[in-house]
């Protein structure tokens, strides 16, 4: 009978952390920089991580060692936000931090890796746990898993073995599932952890306890009692850069077939019996899977394609995506995405959702607004704000929260009524740090908790979803730019709302 | 503002809150108001000389984390009966928001002679439906005869042993007061928890975890004269867990030189014979804690924590503790034995 740590206070303690060495590949690239190792040191800050907690990194450029925890030392203190910087607690993480350098196209990386982490595994006792972190280009990570799958480097031996991939998932059902096939030729679907980290954000993990551990909203979140459902993912920015990657994606492929519709899936599943990680996951497909799969002469009824043109805010001349570095000046990339998915199960049918997510648009906003029916009898006459239908605001960034609004008697002898919005704001009434969505996601796939990763079912289900509205994109010769920066996207999204006598909230 | 003298009317109380809101509404900005957070009752008993800035500070800082109604009450000693009190309000501004949040505070003057008279006027003035917190921060009021009347107001007392000057009798009073049925917590206890924490996470390690059956010798180190409660409770509590795995091991007390600051300075775990220990935590001057372990030497940040900081953790358990009842019952038999 296995040793059980009799230590363990569940009360006050948080949760339990195996021993294991992180191996990252890509290791010189922005993500490690800006959020891993920041994520990383902030866990050990926290006392989060075992203490022989060791971090591999890879990528092409020769370092040594040093080199590599100077770099990582300079991006800690760059880019840690909410917490002081400890030079003793660094000294003593940093032994843990150990690189090499390599092309991931190379066989005989993999065997070379294997060494290290035996050599790192006998000096930091890891224990043989391993979780590998692609950080890499998503045209690496075949290779990365045929090179893993080849050696014994992607096989646990005393220790398991797990990988973590950022999207994109493919950039459609075809190529997700070679991509899935390739992944598993070296791990079980059990150890791939695909990383949302939409789903790592306190308000979206909120939403299960709110939705879960109340008895008052269960009862009215279906479609006798919701009107509509409006999740708005917009960004101020425009593409930073990545031009010449997002020209390829584009919206509906970026955060609606993932972030999005992942939200969607926590808003509208069903209870699963327990939390344990293949339950909740279980029911997110589900829904997924429910999502109607337009016809093609329903996509352009049901669904907006934009992309943002040149306009002048703040003083500025801000360029269109046609002029932004490295896009053609003809692309057909939609920076903006709308869409109108129905739910075909008993609990949503007919509730229409509308998904929105785009570029340049008049503020960074991230909510999901669940807009009830209104009340069934007008009896306050001489009021225009009768009608006023129930909302509720789940707000994921900026100022994480939830909002309720409902009308009240304005004070006074007449019977005047107001909308009042009652307020849950996760800084100010938990004073408590919320940890970073990677803190959370790379805690969970240390201890082997995979409820807020994304299973290959979950992504074939939204590929499905998105596919169908992409073939039509495709072929279809989009009159762009059809908005301008700074405005909240096409004419044409207002009309799609406007057709089932709704109108997008403005967060 | 509102100030009464001699006696309280709880009425009068809420009336003089219920105004204080309707005032805090009238200052707000525009449509922006203020708004009302509360999540509990937490009574504080002081005596008048505690120092009246430090406990506002304390629960002003509680306030964001744990938004309250809070009961000041400031005992003077003296024979005659009186009792005066006032409202006022904690508010703050969340960063990037219009919206003021604001709690409730009530501050009640009493005599010791009128601490009979306290809970029929505290009890209406608790929120209704959401727990009931009695934070004690005097030794003496703990011992006053009718405090236990006050104390049934709350589903929970927090003491701190470490201001009791004897720990063993200090344990053992609050063991006995457990044994009764109340629930308490000790915040000597909560300043342990980061300490625990850390050895359970060293033993989450396989490998360390496979040693564990081998330590007969526990060895706690400190910075105070005579064995504070800390270290009665952290052997407690590690003897007990040793005991779950079938492992029985000795405690050696030793009292370091230097800065009397009544911290925890060493906890060491060994096996017979052995020269290394198996587990060792060395808090030298400053925050950062030496962990050794298995050959490793790392670095865990161990600062000295303020009242607010343990006062935090305990508020978010309102119920009972049983790890921290067992810890009692256990450290008592140490201290006394």
């Amino acid at each position: 009978m296995s040793l059980e740590n009799p230590f363990q206070d569940p009360l006050r303690f948080e949760r339990r952390v195996p021993e294991c060495a992180m191996v990252i590949f890509g290791a010189n690239g922005d993500l490690t920089k800006r959020k891993l190792l920041p994520a990383l040191y902030r866990l050990a800050y926290e006392r989060r991580l075992d203490a022989g907690f060791a971090v591999l990194g890879i990528s092409r450029t020769a370092m040594s060692d040093d080199e590599f925890r100077e770099k990582m030392l300079a991006s800690v203190k760059e880019f840690l936000e909410d917490s002081p910087f400890d030079a003793d607690l660094w000294a003593a993480f940093a032994q843990g931090i150990f690189y090499m350098s390599g092309n991931f196209d190379d066989a005989a990386l993999y065997p070379a890796l294997d060494a290290r982490l035996k050599e790192i595994e006998a000096a930091r006792h890891t224990g043989g746990n391993v979780l590998f972190y692609l950080s890499a280009q998503p045209s690496q990570y075949i290779p990365i898993a045929q090179g893993l799958a080849k050696g014994s480097v992607g096989k646990g031996g005393s220790g398991w073995r797990r990988i973590v991939i950022e999207k994109p998932f493919g950039h459609d059902l075809a190529s997700a599932q070679t991509l899935s096939t390739e992944l598993h030729s070296a791990f079980e679907e059990s150890e791939v952890y695909r990383i949302d980290h939409y789903l790592g954000k306190e308000t979206v993990q909120n939403i299960l306890a709110l939705r879960f551990g109340n008895g008052i909203f269960e009862p009215l979140w279906n479609r006798r009692y919701v009107n509509h459902v409006q999740i708005t993912a917009a960004e101020s920015i425009g593409v930073e850069g990545r031009g010449s990657y997002y020209q390829e994606a584009g919206a509906l492929r970026d955060m609606i077939q993932n972030h999005l519709s992942q939200v969607m899936a926590t808003i509208a599943m069903e209870p699963s019996a327990t939390f344990r990680p293949d339950s909740v996951r279980d029911e997110r497909s589900k829904l997924l899977r429910s999502i109607r799969v337009m016809k093609p002469d329903e996509v352009l009824q049901n669904t907006v394609s934009g992309q943002y043109g040149p306009a002048h805010i703040g003083g500025e001349d801000v360029p269109g995506f046609r002029q932004e570095q490295g896009v053609k000046p003809d692309a057909q990339t939609d920076t903006y995405a709308a869409v109108t998915f129905f739910v075909d199960n008993w609990r949503w049918a007919g509730v229409p959702f509308y998904l929105r997510s785009g570029k340049r648009l008049p503020k960074r906003v991230s909510e999901i607004a669940v807009q009830f029916n209104s009340a069934p009898l007008a009896i306050f006459n001489g009021d225009e704000t009768i009608t006023a239908p129930n909302l509720m605001i789940l707000r994921i960034q900026p100022e994480e929260g939830i909002s309720l609004k409902f009308l009240s008697k304005r004070p006074g002898s007449g019977m005047t009524l107001r909308p009042v919005s009652m307020d849950f704001n996760y800084g100010s009434s938990f004073g408590e740090r919320s940890p970073s969505a990677y803190e959370t996601l790379l805690l969970d796939a240390i201890i082997g908790d995979a409820t807020l990763y994304t299973r290959q079912d979950m992504v074939e289900a939204s590929w499905k979803v998105v596919d169908a509205v992409q073939h039509v994109w495709d072929d279809t010769k989009f009159e762009f730019p059809n908005y301008a920066a700074g405005t909240w996207g096409p004419k044409a999204a207002d009309e799609m709302l406007a057709r089932r006598g709704h109108v997008w909230r403005q967060p | 503002m509102a100030t009464a003298s001699g006696t309280i009317a709880p009425d009068k109380i809420l009336s003089d809150m219920a105004d204080l809101w309707v005032t805090l509404g009238k200052q707000g900005d525009g449509d922006a108001g203020v708004l009302r957070a509360c999540s509990m009752t937490l009574i504080v008993a002081a005596e008048e000389s505690d120092d009246p800035q430090a406990i506002g500070e304390t629960l002003a800082a509680l306030m964001p984390e744990h938004p309250s109604r809070a009961i000041v009450i400031r005992f003077r000693a003296g024979d005659q009966r009186s009792l005066e009190a006032r409202v006022f309000s904690q508010c703050w501004m969340p960063f990037g928001q219009r919206r003021q949040i604001c709690c409730e505070q009530i501050e009640i003057t009493a005599s010791d002679a009128s601490l009979p008279d306290l809970p029929p006027v505290v009890l209406p003035l608790t929120v209704p439906d959401l727990p009931v917190i009695l934070w004690c921060r005097s030794p003496r009021l703990f011992h006053l005869p009718a405090f236990s009347e006050l104390a049934a107001i709350a589903q929970k007392v927090v003491l701190d042993s470490a201001a009791f000057g004897d720990a063993a009798a200090a344990l053992g009073d609050m063991s006995g007061t457990v044994a009764s049925g109340r629930s308490i917590a000790d915040l000597s206890w909560t300043r342990l928890t980061r300490w625990r924490e850390l050895i359970a996470q060293i033993f989450e390690n396989r490998a360390q975890l496979a040693k564990l059956p081998m330590v007969s010798d526990i060895l706690i180190a400190y910075r105070a004269a005579s064995t504070p409660a800390t270290a009665f409770y952290l052997a407690a509590w590690l003897i007990d867990g040793l005991e779950k795995i079938g492992a029985h091991a000795r405690v050696e007390f030793r009292s370091d030189t230097g800065e009397q600051s009544g911290r925890l300075s060493l906890v060491q775990l060994s096996a017979e014979g052995s020269l290394d220990a198996i587990a060792s935590i060395a808090l030298a001057d400053g925050p950062a804690a030496e962990v050794k372990t298995g050959g490793l030497v790392s670095k865990a940040l161990l600062p000295a924590l303020t009242d607010c900081t343990l006062m935090r953790e305990e508020l978010a358990i309102p119920g009972r503790d049983p790890s921290f009842e067992r810890a009692l019952a256990a450290a008592a038999r140490l201290a006394l034995s």
